[in-house]
């Protein structure tokens, strides 16, 4: 049996990380607050831009223009969105698990620490990573975007998709693969969403008018369109993170406040095994005398 | 026959409802949208849009964006939209300053931020327009 000293200090010793994981989860749950509100918020305006890119693209697949058209794929270019700093479960493993899962010609771009260290670990071949800031500014998010979109332009990819933890609510984020360019891909994409939640989209089969003309209005909306929605993935990852991050924290309070209370009961009982062992011992030297 | 009026912002879902007609600020002047609009996608400058409801007209303040109209539902995608009631004017006041003096020694930013910029006068500019107009 450990001696009571030791144990104490084993207690001790616990007691200062259950300190710290719980001063950590409460960071993670105000960062947490501010992140899903900005995720959820920006929700219903993706939602609209990729219902409405949905019902446009069927219609103008006679416009050449280069985001539309579906080309033979050689290269996928993926945007590999992780956290910066770990401890937040597994989060980031999850994500690694679909990246291990491919095996076709892959480029990828990283945003987050975590992401680009596993991609250089494994060899695959990493174009850039990017750093964005914890309250995700637009800019920091457009310039890899922007990237992306002059490598798809060209031609050194074929595709642009994201792999992020899609922010579902505080408990469960799924590792989601989400195509972004060619748009042809992203018709297919939102019909099954629809399917899966049960929503049917009414459709209109009269032709579309476009105001000024057709060009222009796909010349501003695309650029557009794929920036704001890197941009909400990004915003979703970030909650993930955080809630991720916080429960990790939680769990790891918990298991601290549990083995406080086994090594507390542990120490009593050595304890009180000194005490009877001491009395016994005077009582023997008594009899004795 | 009605329509239904989507507004949606980064930032929140502005207006949500059943209507009669909207009037649509655009790059190419105002559309008015009635129940059985032909689709249309079509980009939406700053500016005022108005909507009305049961004959009564209502004003919203809407930033650039896109609007599409689709069998009897018209989605409207904004940088920027605010409802009359909710216009402050003195923040809309303070908001245009701010901006203005960004404005002035904004040589050193990118023409995206700039326009944002340029943007933001303009939909402070319209608010303050439809305000006064109607004291």
């Amino acid at each position: 049996m450990a001696s009571t000293r030791d144990i104490r200090r084993r207690i001790k010793s616990v007691k200062n990380t259950r300190q710290i994981t719980k001063a950590m989860e409460l960071v993670a749950a105000s960062k947490m607050k501010k992140a899903q509100q900005a995720a959820l918020a920006g929700r219903a305006y993706a939602q609209l831009m990729s219902d409405m890119l949905a019902s446009l693209a069927p219609r103008v697949s006679e416009l050449q223009h280069p985001f539309l058209v579906q080309r033979e794929i050689k290269t996928r270019g993926i945007l590999l969105v992780t956290t910066d700093k770990g401890l937040c479960g597994p989060l980031n493993a999850n994500l690694f698990k679909i990246v291990t899962e491919i095996k076709t010609p892959v480029k990828f771009f990283a945003v987050g620490r975590k992401g680009a260290q596993f991609l250089s670990r494994t060899h695959r071949d990493l174009v850039a990573d990017f750093v964005v800031q914890d309250r995700v500014p637009f800019s920091e998010v457009k310039v890899a975007v922007e990237l992306m979109v002059q490598k798809y332009l060209d031609g050194e990819i074929d595709t642009v998709e994201v792999i992020y933890p899609r922010y579902k609510n505080t408990l469960v984020q799924e590792p989601t693969l989400r195509p972004v360019l060619p748009l042809a891909s992203l018709a297919s994409f939102i019909e099954q969403a629809h399917t899966e939640s049960g929503t049917a989209v009414k459709r209109d089969d009269r032709d579309m008018l476009f105001e000024p003309g057709a060009a222009q209005v796909l010349e501003a909306l695309l650029p557009f369109y794929v920036n704001r929605l890197v941009y909400q993935l990004v915003l979703s990852a970030r909650a993930s993170e955080h809630s991720a991050r916080m429960v990790a924290m939680k769990t790891a309070k918990d298991n601290a406040t549990k083995l406080v209370g086994e090594l507390s009961l542990e120490y009593n009982k050595a304890r009180q095994a000194a005490i009877t062992q001491e009395i016994l011992e005077i009582a023997a030297s008594s009899f004795a005398a | 026959m009605s329509l239904t009026l989507e507004i949606v912002t980064p930032e929140a879902r502005v207006y949500s409802d059943t209507i009669d007609t909207v009037v649509i600020p655009t790059v190419d002047g105002e559309i008015g949208i009635l129940p059985g609009h032909i689709p249309l996608l079509t980009q939406v400058a700053d500016g005022e849009l108005r909507v009305t409801k049961d004959g009564k007209d209502q004003f919203l303040v809407i930033g650039a964006g896109f609007a599409q109209v689709e069998g009897d539902k018209v989605s409207i995608l904004a940088e920027r939209a605010i409802t009359e009631d909710k216009i402050d004017e003195k923040a809309v006041e303070e908001a245009l300053k701010r901006a203005d003096t960004q404005l002035k020694d904004s040589a050193h930013l990118d023409p995206a931020e700039q326009e944002t910029l340029h943007s933001l006068v303009r939909f402070a500019g319209v608010q303050l327009e439809l305000k006064r107009r109607k004291r």
